[in-house]
């Protein structure tokens, strides 16, 4: 019914531009599979949740002009006039920028005089006030208080009784869930940090570390040379109130150089790479599936015309139009398939080298067979245009010329 | 004959438009996008210390955890020295040039002139950093011998900071103030701005050289921590304060030498080994016996400058040409066996097939030629498109030189070329009898 032995001898005839589109297909497929795989890898990345409220957030970075600095009354005092600001739901202390790429990490135990092993973790140095301000959920125990602060001098024995801690974190440290109240020590350390709250998440310092979400939090402030702050402005007013903070810091103290900055735009900065890798790859794949759909377009008028006279005899022979258009739909479907079926391979293949080499996602079954079925799409799309114009081709056009 | 041939494809071409501009866009886009890709990473796979390769070496030594190795780098080794063994190593004087540096940061202020304070980038090194990645002056030179041992306060300005600062006149002899601190500028830079910034890969190696440099000899003055990376194991080993930083297993310090040749080179491993070895003595260096010396070339290639979402994208744009290829084939194909009767009449009036197949690869030169322009221009978009997305973070980077325009073209035809031989030879065997017949 399907006329497949005239059609695989017309194949056969021609079978150099058909492999040539079967050829098409296969690479594409191998590519398009490929680099969708990496666009739903990074663009889950992307949309991991941060555990903040990005949107609301202020980074503020300062560096006083002079040597000898009094860090925590400045400290102090900024903090207080940062909160007073109308529009400020709070502001922190802080020894890093959430998601900017920089920040701190040391390793930590779950026992006592430990060299191997334990658990790597972002940490931040912070305050009572940094749950509200980064818009945390305490999920167990307290947050900080006044109390629990300590102030010290870069390199001093900074170790604090207390921290809060990820509950990611806390499952790594004590898998068994019941890590409130437990204790974690440094490397070789004996001084036990008691864990007197879990938060629900929070990505810390660097969104690409394959540890992103180890985060522990210590009530302290070092008394370095430069010193952060965020600040959380209500819903829709971050813009205004960031001028205010500008404006306002500077004139309490001008002798310091300040960077004031929005957090959405460190988290785009930071996801720069997986932002860019998403875009190219996606333009890729579009202009290659156009790019084959265009040639499948061209072959198929090219074959069409060159076999106007059989369509004629065909058309004069009682093949109604549908049999003419179904004729190259099918035709094109073989090709098609017989393409996507190399490419299967050849994406396995390449995704193989992917994964081994370069270290990107694995190929999974569901889309590879979701590339093949929307290319089998675009080409059947592709060549019934053509296939239609084929069946118009007048009985008369079989008489005419022979 | 060539001109003629080309005013035949041209005329060939005009005939049949819509399929000549879908091989044309074929071809462009191919090279468009490969040329996107592969402009970045060619200029990221630069190295801005090429004339040097055979006599710099980046210095690591293996001062690690006795517990496990350094997994942060791709030869296990730190990318970087502690503070001790980086003042240990200065002290030898067997390389004809060495440098000690780490990053940093310092306010800059003056009350000489109206300027808001800033913060300036400076990079904290030994005097002879200048001459060892030839940093070229302008005005002046570096500081003192004694500068890089003991505290004095001497600055060397770059090009921009000396303008920012001075409005380019020269500044040698000026005072500014770093962090409040009196400083006295000794050297103004010319132009310098390394890319890939090869002599501190830490943080991004795309960032722009430094505003000032500073001497070695400050640390303790200034309670100077690095504002690159600091990476260690032993906490609290070598008790507090900044002495104890000092004094700690953290590493922190790039550490460069210059050696002119194979007897120096060797003279040089003999000194590290038996470095590591008066160390072992003394408790530290646990890990068995390591160190490495590595030139500019592969010093870029174990700090994986090139990224593996580049290499991938390199290695996708390729397939995208080669889908490119493949699609110009089908369509060369059509248009040459459409246009068979022409070739057949020529052959009958006497042409070789040879003349029929130069003339069909000529015409596919052409669609080359065209093809490779419109594959600049999108690659330009293209790049343009990547500089906005990344901030300006590798503006440097995503800019194409003639070299890479030249071989944008030169691919386009080489592509085209491939993808019309196939073709081209299809229709020089083609039987003139055939088409006599039915003309």
């Amino acid at each position: 019914m399907l006329e497949l032995k005239p059609m695989l001898s017309a194949l056969w005839r021609n079978k150099i531009s058909a492999m040539l589109i079967a050829l098409q297909l296969a690479l594409t497929l191998a590519i398009v599979s490929n680099a969708s795989v990496i666009v739903q890898d990074r663009i889950e990345k992307m949309a991991r949740p941060t555990g903040m409220p990005v949107e609301d957030l202020i980074a503020v970075t300062f560096q006083p002009i002079a040597q000898d600095y009094d860090m925590h009354g400045a400290v102090v005092a900024d903090l207080d006039l940062l909160r007073s600001i109308p529009g400020v739901v709070d502001a922190t202390h802080t020894n890093q920028i959430p998601v900017s790429g920089s920040g701190s990490a040391s390793v930590f135990h779950s026992q006592p005089n430990q060299e191997i092993g334990g658990e790597v973790s972002n940490y931040y140095e912070t305050g009572p006030h940094f749950m509200q301000t980064l818009g945390m959920n305490l999920v167990a125990g307290r947050n900080f208080t006044p109390a629990d602060m300590r102030v010290v001098q870069p390199n001093e024995d900074a170790r604090t009784q207390v921290a809060i801690i990820t509950r990611q974190m806390a499952d790594a440290l004590y898998p068994d869930g019941d890590a409130l109240g437990k204790s974690f020590y440094n490397s070789n350390g004996t001084d036990p940090v008691e864990i007197i709250g879990i938060v629900e998440r929070h990505l810390g310092a660097w969104v690409s570390w394959s540890k992103a979400g180890n985060v522990i939090f210590f009530p302290r402030l070092q008394e370095n040379n430069f010193k952060r702050y965020m600040v959380r402005a209500e819903p829709g007013r971050r813009d205004e109130v960031l001028k205010a903070v500008e404006k306002q810091l500077a004139e309490r103290d001008p002798q310091r150089v300040m960077h004031i900055e929005t957090l959405s735009e460190r988290l785009e900065r930071s996801y720069m790479s997986d932002n860019v890798m998403v875009k190219v790859l996606s333009a890729v794949v579009t202009l290659l599936t156009f790019i084959v759909a265009l040639g499948i377009v061209g072959l198929t008028v090219f074959w069409i015309n060159q076999r106007r006279k059989q369509i004629g005899v065909r058309r004069a022979l009682g093949a109604t139009r549908a049999n003419i258009s179904r004729y190259f739909l099918v035709e094109n479907s073989l090709i098609a398939v017989t393409g996507l079926a190399l490419g299967m391979a050849g994406a396995q293949i390449a995704n193989h080298f992917m994964v081994s080499s370069y270290s990107q996602p694995a190929l999974s079954l569901p889309v590879l067979l979701v590339c093949a079925l929307i290319l089998v799409s675009v080409s059947l799309v592709a060549a019934l245009v053509p296939a239609l114009r084929a069946a118009n081709i007048s009985p008369a056009t079989a008489t005419r010329s022979v | 004959m060539f001109g003629y041939y080309v005013s035949l494809a041209i005329r060939s071409l005009r005939g049949t438009p819509v399929l000549s501009a879908l091989m044309v866009a074929a071809i462009a886009v191919g090279v468009g996008a490969s040329m996107t890709v592969l402009t970045l990473n060619y200029m990221m796979s630069q190295n801005p210390l090429a004339h040097k390769d055979n006599v710099l070496y980046a210095v690591q030594l293996d001062s690690w955890d006795p517990n496990e190795a350094y997994q942060r780098s791709n030869n296990e080794i730190p990318y970087q020295l502690t503070y001790r063994d980086a003042m240990a190593l200065l002290r030898s004087d067997i390389p004809t040039r060495q440098a000690a540096m780490h990053r940093y940061g310092f306010t800059v202020s003056s009350d000489d002139f109206e300027l808001r304070p800033f913060s300036a980038e400076a990079r904290i090194t030994t005097r002879q950093f200048f001459a060892l990645f030839d940093v070229p002056f302008v005005y002046g030179g570096t500081w003192d011998a004694d500068a890089d041992r003991s505290p004095v306060q001497q600055v060397v300005l770059s090009k921009a900071t000396n303008e920012k600062l001075f409005g380019g006149e020269n500044s040698v002899g000026r005072s500014i103030d770093l962090n409040g601190e009196p400083f006295t500028v000794v050297g103004v830079l010319d132009h310098w701005n390394p890319s890939p910034k090869i002599y501190d890969l830490n943080n991004g190696p795309f960032n722009e050289a430094e505003e000032i440099y500073i001497p070695f000899g400050l640390h303790r003055k200034f309670e100077i921590y690095s504002w690159g990376n600091t990476n260690g194991w032993a906490s609290g080993d070598s008790g507090e304060g900044y002495e104890g930083h000092l004094q700690s297993e953290s590493v922190w310090i790039q550490y460069w030498v210059e050696l002119q040749d194979e007897e120096q080179l060797e003279n040089y491993r003999d000194f590290l080994t038996g470095y590591i070895r008066e160390q072992k003595q003394q408790g530290r260096f646990q890990r068995p016996l390591k160190f490495a010396l590595t030139n500019p070339s592969e010093w870029l290639v174990l700090n994986e400058v090139l990224s593996d979402d580049n290499r991938v994208l390199g290695w996708l744009s390729l397939s995208f040409l080669l889908v490119c290829v493949v699609n110009a084939v089908a369509l060369m194909l059509a248009k040459f066996l459409r246009k068979a009767p022409e070739a057949g009449v020529r052959r009958a009036l006497g042409a070789s097939r040879h003349a029929v197949f130069v003339q069909h690869l000529i015409e596919s030169g052409c669609i080359g030629v065209f093809g490779g322009l419109c594959g600049i221009l999108l690659a330009l978009v293209g790049l343009g498109t990547i500089r906005q997305l990344s901030f300006g973070y590798i503006d440097q980077v995503a800019t194409m030189d003639w070299l890479m325009m030249l071989a944008a073209v030169g691919m386009a035809i080489l592509a085209s070329l491939l993808a019309g031989i196939y073709p081209a030879w299809r229709v020089s065997r083609t039987n003139p009898s055939l088409y006599l017949k039915t003309q």
